[in-house]
């Protein structure tokens, strides 16, 4: 063999570790760097989440780097010009920030809610939320909202942990994965992985999806669900097991409230809360005793199935309710198959193949070293039942999301497969107790931090967060009768409440990473209508907008101020354990990013900017008495802030007392940043074996995380199947609580009617206010596994992959319809219309249609020149959907289209109807005024040849140009292996 | 196959270029026509001109000319390369030929013999080759087949024959064995390209189930992976009106043959006179376009089949 | 030596990882750069060298979606090299591995004509030939470890569909995939002699449901009756 040239010049060259942010899975990368340009960018083998992999957005990260719609400097709304009009003039971060400064002194010393603080792709909402916090504002809210706070509540007040970044299906053992409602979800690597493995180890994939691309394709079986019904699906699937007697006897009695005594008082206040000893202890039915006992100690023998009389009061178990509700014919397989659509056969089968799964096939993990129960048992055996889940917005972005949630758990908990080998395992810090003990402030008052975080966890009407009157506190209503378990806020509201001064109008709507003009709200253009409503005096409804973004989105062109951030890959940034971290099941894990790219403009990471505010603003938490400031830089502030005595941003590498490293808690280290780019940014430690299952009632475990400040107690985590939270506010809807409630007669039935204790089906709420024959088609959004929202498509690579979006349809369903493929269609809903493009295929369920999300831009947006597809040819669905109900002229009319439990925004609960477009109607509408450049916008070219260095060729030798071909001529083209 | 003007172009003009060369020397080696040195300087110019037309549009085909000369390396396997080198072998050959004839003053000498022989070997073993370029291709269901470098020869050697027929009447030379067997020539290509059309409408080959391998159910596209054209679509993707196809051929044989085998029947009887011939030579010349054209449109690419063809 | 890639048709999700990770791979690589037409603009596109399509294999509700992708297979009769008149095309002796020497082509695009499997791809800013490289710039390269010498597209496949080895090697990874689990060239019946291989989906395991089916149904709470379970 020749010698081959050398094609890279590595003394050239340099290789840096940090974190990928082209998605919110924060992969581990490895970036190689030549003249401060990218020249590759790898997986990080040793990383904790993608062991070496990357997906298409991250591999793509050099074309975001390269972006034209990069933000160069701050921008400032020219004086007298409208906003929205895209007249900006460049100034320098100095004068922004004094803009800040001054605008923000002024609402802090006067009345903090007027500041309105959302963050969308936010990934330290813990540094967010402090912010907030310390500003002494509640109006702070990241997109959780909008996003999937049904999964996160769904699961946190059920198991103490949750579908979406919380937990993960055991990839390792798992013998039967069961898909809900994903398409590419934020474990976008991980689930990849996991499902190969899955597969590799011969285990069964099912796909329950209205759509069959993805994840679906590689199914071994799809389960073609009509959208918004997947609660009726998994609670015949529970019909099935209950009449099969196929639960698991032990997890229930020993791990869950299953046993438990509910009182049972129809009508009365106190019905259907747990009946409890006089020191607060839920009480069971002793078998041996016969009698009633505390319900938390062991070595009892409590009975599953109870029914009688205690302390004077009718009683049944909880699990008496469950048989009793869910034997019920209304959940037979043939009532449920003709509300989902899928034949009762399937569901029976793939209960009792579940079932089979579970029990016919568990499995045992020998613990050598022993594990330690709640109680102080010891045990040397795991037993795992290798049935898991993931379900994702699918399921949470419908209106009955919280509750189909909760049903989907009630599957895994019945066969045992919460946090056991094979099954739905808690990431650290979760689980946590059911629900995690943070209770949303309150209260706010000038220049005073609050006192917690603005959201937490309620659980009961007297946690919300409303005046004496009933009224909201909060700008996007959260915790109100509208939505009292809104958990992570409704960003989806807040532009149309503060322009409505519903409860109040606001000062400044500050926005970090979310593209609320467009693809991340309900309504796009009406939101725009908004943002430039103004007052009869003049002046703007929302006065004064600040945007940080990294680059020329549809949301920057209505801001006042631009503060330009930093792109990912030239930052100090920090993915911390008092967020959602990136820990594995077994290992828990935090990461940093590190700047491997210098920036070439006038930008500065918002993390810094916050902290600068902070500073100048004296926020208790990051000024001296005297007033002078604590912290150098971010990265001081990252190292030396600590939220309780040894616990801080970042976990590893701390100090002991004697100057030692050690991880998890431990005294600030100087040197933390540099230990965490050594070890390739980010930190693992695992777990030993005996602490890596049944964490919610493992001793050894619940000590280890309450040293890290991951638990506030040792108690064991009771798994709720039986929410009282639920049912408190069941009865408060029904007059029947002994605490607030509320007045107004629809309030009263939206917390009668979604709120029960049990999880069920029920129609999403837009579906019961529309005429469902006139709109028959579902339709529903998936994300592209090549694209992240809306800022891909600045992307020159990504958007090669698809620059138009189609409407997907069923191929027989089109052509009962006469829609030929390819064909320009109208799409209407209750709320709105659009024109789009239909391609007719297998892979879509008969009433549903389906794009992919966000693709459509706003002409002029994200360095895109006019004519690009995205917004000629391109749609967002989001013209279609309304943040509000239907109207019907009735009191509902002015409720949030979201989940009533949760205020979930409930995006696929959309129905529409869609007719071929007349002859010559063609292109994308509505279509938007193109957006102004910015005033010192890169140019886009019209052809890219990035390179990092000059190609090196390998040269073919003139002899054996001469002399070989590849196989024609008598000479094998593969030499012999000597 | 997307039917580029330039590659049309060559192997039309080339064709008749060469096929005018061959009956030159056939003429002159078996006395066919009663040439002179004029004529026979003149219709091997034109000969030459057309040939070196056609030559050059081919290289306006590439998109890196600057490496043209390289394209005699391959002789060994590449068809391309191979009419490459014959092209450049013609040259000297038929200028010798050339200026042997002039100089001998049209005097059949062993040698002019010998060269005449070489330039019907070497014109042949190009416009062979030419067709072998398409024919070698497996890619391409309808051209690979013994009939592709049939019809190229073929071709040639009519459009070349009704080309010398012209040259000899303009140059007032006895020409009625050159129409005969010109006309010979138009019935047995006609033949030959009616029995392609027929061949070429069998379906046989791979499929989009052969090409994806999965061959149980029916197989459709649901994604192409990119939503632009690519290289491959503008390569490929290539896709004519059907209707068009279809009155083209019915084109291709009244002007390539059932126009010009009149016109060379009354040149031949002499009834018709060199406006016949020239008239004869267009309409070749139009219903060659027009076939090599089809040529072209006709061919699908397997690659069709991963872009959702069912088959080629 | 025999390289050459297998493709897990049964894992691939479509994710175009792969795609991108050798777009960018090979943008600064050997045959760099791959130019892209109208990046920002209508209708962009550019040079791949790996592109993943999707097919639908039945009908609605019995169908089934492949997601499929296709690089060079480095063929071992490769017909694109026989064809290139200009040398510039060749399969290399000591690994099969088929390259275009960008310094020798002149863009007559004939190779992607002989080419069944649209591997190649006129770059039309260099006027040269492009096409998947098996990153011979990175397989070779001792300087990086030994797992790295891998192509960039099988390194980064998150659901691992992709690998990459010597078909030669009886007991290569790539040779063992190939005969457990079927392993198939396409379009064998143009004799290209694919070196890549197509694994297919897997038959799913029956899973046994008479086991966990009881005779008489439950029908109401009052049939259960209650086990000694220790808390
Ligand atoms: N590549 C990529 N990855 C991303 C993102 C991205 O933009 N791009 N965004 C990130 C964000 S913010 C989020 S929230 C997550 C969301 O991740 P996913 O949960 O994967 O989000 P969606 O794409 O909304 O997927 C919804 C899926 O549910 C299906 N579906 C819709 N309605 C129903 C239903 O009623 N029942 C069932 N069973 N299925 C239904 C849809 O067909 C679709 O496949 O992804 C994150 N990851
Ligand atoms: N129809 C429909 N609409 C949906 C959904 C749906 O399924 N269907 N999904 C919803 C969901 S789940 C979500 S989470 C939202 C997501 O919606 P958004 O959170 O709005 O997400 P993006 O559109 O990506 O916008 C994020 C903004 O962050 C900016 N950005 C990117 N990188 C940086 C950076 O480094 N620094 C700063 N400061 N800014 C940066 C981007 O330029 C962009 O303007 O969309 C929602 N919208
Ligand atoms: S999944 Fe992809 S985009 Fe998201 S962090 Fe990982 S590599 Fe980056
Ligand atoms: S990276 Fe892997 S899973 Fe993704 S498209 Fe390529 S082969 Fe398929
Ligand atoms: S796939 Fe195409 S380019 Fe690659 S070796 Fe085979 S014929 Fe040549
Ligand atoms: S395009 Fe280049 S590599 Fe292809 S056949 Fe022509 S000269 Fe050879
Ligand atoms: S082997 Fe290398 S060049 Fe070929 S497709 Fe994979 S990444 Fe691209
Ligand atoms: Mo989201």
């Amino acid at each position: 063999m020749s010698a081959l040239p050398e094609f890279e010049k590595r003394s050239q060259q340099e290789v840096k570790a940090t974190t990928c942010y082209m998605c919110a899975c924060r992969c581990g990368i490895k970036v190689t760097v030549e003249d401060n340009k990218v020249r590759y960018i790898q997986g990080n083998r040793d990383h904790p989440i993608n062991k070496g992999v990357l997906c298409a957005k991250g591999n793509a990260g050099i074309m975001k780097q390269n972006s034209p719609a990069k933000l160069k400097s701050p921008l400032r709304r020219k004086a007298g010009t409208e906003r929205g009009a895209g007249e900006f003039e460049a100034i320098s971060m100095a004068e922004a920030l004094d803009i800040l400064e001054a605008r923000l002194r002024k609402i802090r010393e006067t009345d903090p809610l007027k500041l309105a603080y959302f963050t969308g792709r936010d990934q330290m909402q813990a540094l967010t939320g402090f912010w907030a916090s310390q500003f002494g504002t509640l109006n702070w809210a990241a997109h959780g909202g909008f996003c999937s706070v049904n999964m996160a509540a769904g699961g946190l007040y059920t198991m103490g942990h949750a579908f979406w970044e919380f937990g993960d299906p055991d990839w390792d053992r798992t013998k039967y994965f069961m898909m809900w409602g994903v398409a590419d979800d934020h474990a976008s690597n991980p689930i990849k992985i996991g499902l190969e493995k899955l597969k590799r180890n011969g285990g069964k994939f099912v796909g329950i999806n209205p759509a069959r691309t993805g994840y679906q394709a590689i199914a071994d079986e799809w389960v073609a669900i009509k959208p918004g019904t997947d609660a009726i699906l998994a609670l015949s699937m529970l019909h099935v097991l209950l009449k099969n007697n196929q639960f698991d006897w032990e997890f229930l009695i020993r791990y869950t409230n299953a046993a438990y005594l509910v009182v049972h008082t129809p009508n009365q206040t106190g019905h259907g809360l747990l009946l409890r000893d006089a020191e607060g202890k839920p009480l069971v039915w002793d078998m041996r005793l016969t009698a009633a006992t505390d319900g938390t100690r062991p070595s009892i023998t409590p009975a599953l199935f109870y029914e009688g009389e205690v302390q004077g009061k009718p009683v049944k178990s909880v699990m008496t309710l469950i048989a009793e509700e869910y034997l019920d014919e209304q959940y037979s397989p043939e009532n449920a198959a003709n509300i989902c659509g899928v034949p009762a056969e399937q569901i029976e089968r793939l209960a009792l193949e579940m079932a089979h799964v579970a029990f016919k096939e568990s499995i045992e993990v020998d613990v050598p070293e022993g594990w330690t129960d709640w109680a102080g048992r010891k045990h040397y055996k795991f037993i795992g039942r290798p049935v898991s889940m993931h379900a994702m917005r699918g399921i949470s972005a419908h209106s009955n999301g919280f509750q189909t949630c909760r049903a989907i758990h009630f599957l895994q908990i019945m066969l045992g497969t919460v946090d056991v080998p094979g099954g739905h395992l808690a990431k650290p810090p979760y689980p946590k107790h059911i629900p995690p003990a943070i209770k949303p402030a309150k209260d706010c008052a000038p220049n005073t931090p609050l006192k917690g975080p603005p959201l937490g966890f309620p659980t009961g009407p007297e946690d919300l967060v409303m005046d004496a009157k009933g009224k909201a506190k909060r700008i996007d209503k959260a915790y109100s009768w509208d939505a009292p378990m809104s958990n992570h806020g409704l960003m989806h509201m807040v532009i149309t409440n503060a322009v409505k001064g519903d409860p109040y109008k606001i000062d400044t709507l500050m926005m970090f990473m979310a593209n609320m003009a467009w693809n991340s709200t309900m309504n796009t253009a009406e939101i725009q209508d908004m943002l430039r409503e103004k007052e009869v005096g003049g002046e703007y409804k929302i006065p004064f907008i600040v945007v940080s973004d990294a680059y020329h989105s549809e949301m920057v062109n209505f801001a006042d101020l631009i503060i330009p951030d930093t792109t990912y890959l030239e930052r100090w940034d920090t993915i911390s354990m008092l967020d959602r971290p990136i820990s594995e099941p077994h290992a828990a894990c935090d990461s940093i990013r590190q700047q491997v790219i210098r920036p070439d403009r006038d930008v500065l990471s918002w993390q810094e900017v916050q902290l600068e505010m902070g500073m100048r603003l004296g926020f208790p938490a990051l000024t001296n008495a005297d007033g002078s400031r604590k912290y150098e830089s971010y990265k001081d502030f990252i190292i030396n802030w600590q939220k309780e005595p040894g616990i801080g941003f970042l976990a590893g590498w701390r100090l002991d007392e004697e100057g030692n490293e050690v991880h998890l808690r431990g005294k600030p280290n100087p040197k933390q940043w540099e230990r965490y780019a050594e070890n390739g940014a980010f930190f693992e430690m695992h777990l030993p074996e005996h602490i890596r299952y049944y964490r919610h009632a493992n001793k050894d475990y619940l000590e280890f995380a309450k040293n890290a400040a991951w638990v506030g107690s040792t108690h064991q985590i009771v798994i709720e199947l039986y929410s009282e939270t639920q049912q408190r506010f069941k009865l408060a809807g029904q007059g029947l609580y002994d605490g607030p409630m509320p007045t107004e007669a629809h309030h009263k039935e939206r917390l009668s009617t979604y709120f029960n204790p049990l999880p069920f089906y029920y129609k999403p709420l837009e579906q019961c206010r529309i005429d469902e024959d006139e709109y028959p088609l579902f339709a529903v959004n998936q994300r592209p596994m090549f694209m992240y929202h809306s800022w891909d498509s600045q992307n020159a690579w990504l958007r090669q992959i698809c620059a138009q979006n189609f409407l997907y349809m069923n191929r027989q369903r089109g052509a009962a319809l006469g829609i030929q493929d390819e064909a320009w269609c109208w799409v209407e809903s209750h709320h709105g219309k659009i024109r789009v493009q239909v391609k007719l295929v297998e892979a879509c369920q008969y009433d549903t249609v389906w794009t992919w999300n966000a693709i459509g831009k706003q002409k002029g947006a994200w360095g895109l020149k006019e004519d690009a597809n995205e917004s000629n040819d391109g749609f967002l669905m989001n013209h279609l959907i309304s943040e509000l109900l239907p109207v019907k002229n009735d009191a509902l009319d002015n409720v949030t289209n979201s989940d009533p439990i949760t205020g979930q925004a409930a995006w696929y609960d959309l129905k529409v109807k869609v007719s071929p477009a007349a002859e010559g109607e063609t292109g994308t509408w509505p279509t938007f005024p193109a957006l102004k450049p910015l005033p010192n916008a890169h140019v886009a070219p019209d052809i890219l040849r990035y390179q990092a260095h000059k190609a090196v060729n390998l040269e073919r030798p003139l002899a054996d140009v001469l002399s070989r071909g590849s196989v024609h001529d008598g000479q094998r083209g593969t030499a012999n292996k000597e | 196959m997307h039917p580029a003007f330039s590659v049309i172009f060559f192997t039309v003009s080339s064709g008749a270029g060469y096929g005018l060369f061959i009956w030159l020397a056939i003429a002159q080696l078996f006395g066919l026509a009663s040439l002179n040195t004029k004529t026979t300087l003149i219709a091997g110019g034109i000969a030459l001109v057309l040939i070196t037309a056609g030559l050059l549009s081919s290289t306006l085909h590439l998109a890196n000319p600057k490496n043209a000369w390289r394209a005699v390396m391959r002789f060994k396997t590449s068809w391309l390369s191979r009419e490459g080198v014959f092209a450049i072998l013609f040259y000297p050959s038929a200028l010798l030929y050339l200026l042997a004839i002039f100089m001998s003053d049209h005097e059949t000498t062993t040698f002019i013999k010998l060269l005449a022989l070489s330039v019907i070997i070497i014109g042949l073993a190009t416009v062979f080759s030419t067709g072998m370029i398409y024919a070698c291709l497996k890619t391409i269901r309808q051209w690979h087949t013994a009939l592709t470098p049939a019809n190229y020869i073929l071709m040639s050697l009519t459009s070349g024959a009704v080309l010398l027929t012209l040259v000899l009447l303009s140059n007032k030379v006895f020409a009625a064995s050159m129409a005969i067997t010109g006309i010979g020539l138009l019935i047995l290509t006609a033949l030959t390209k009616a029995i392609y059309y027929f061949w070429v409408h069998k379906v046989t080959g791979p499929t989009i189930n052969t090409a994806t391998g999965f061959t149980r159910a029916q197989v459709r596209l649901l994604d192409t992976g990119h939503s632009a054209g690519t290289f491959l679509n503008q390569e490929f993707g290539y896709q004519a009106d059907p209707s068009l196809l279809k009155n083209l051929k019915v084109g291709v044989f009244v002007l390539a043959f059932f126009v010009p085998s009149l016109l060379l029947a009354g040149v031949a009887t002499d009834y018709l006179g060199v406006g016949a011939a020239l008239l004869a030579f267009a309409s070749v010349l139009a219903g060659l376009g027009a076939e090599r054209w089809l040529f072209f449109a006709e061919a699908r690419h397997v690659i069709r089949l991963y872009h959702g063809a069912q088959h080629t | 030596m025999k390289l050459g890639l297998v493709i897990d048709l049964d894992v691939c999700v479509g994710c175009h990882g792969c795609a991108v990770s050798c777009k960018q791979w090979n943008t600064s690589g050997t045959t760099g750069p791959l130019t892209d037409y109208n990046p920002y603009g209508k209708d962009p596109s550019g040079v791949w060298f790996n592109r993943i399509r999707s097919y639908e294999v039945g009908d609605y509700p019995h169908n089934k979606t492949i997601n499929f992708p296709m690089s060079c297979m480095h063929c071992e009769q490769a017909d694109c090299v026989d064809v290139c008149p200009t040398g510039a095309s060749y399969k290399r002796a000591e690994d099969g591995v088929v390259l275009v020497d960008q310094d020798k082509c002149m863009g007559c695009n004939y190779c992607s004509w002989a080419c069944p499997y649209g591997a190649r791809e006129l770059d039309r800013a260099s006027g040269t030939m492009k096409k998947c490289t098996l990153c011979i710039d990175r397989i070779y390269d001792e300087r990086l470890d030994e797992y790295d010498r891998q192509p960039s597209c099988v390194i980064t496949c998150p659901a691992h569909a992709r690998h990459f080895g010597d078909f030669d090697d009886p007991n290569s990874n790539v040779s063992k995939l190939v005969r457990e689990r079927g392993g198939y060239a396409l379009m064998p019946e143009l004799g290209y002699n694919p070196t890549n291989r197509y694994l297919p989906p897997r038959v799913t395991r029956p899973i046994p449901t008479n086991d966990v089916k009881k005779k008489s149904l439950i029908s109401s709470v009052k049939e259960w009756v209650n086990q000694a379970v220790a808390r």
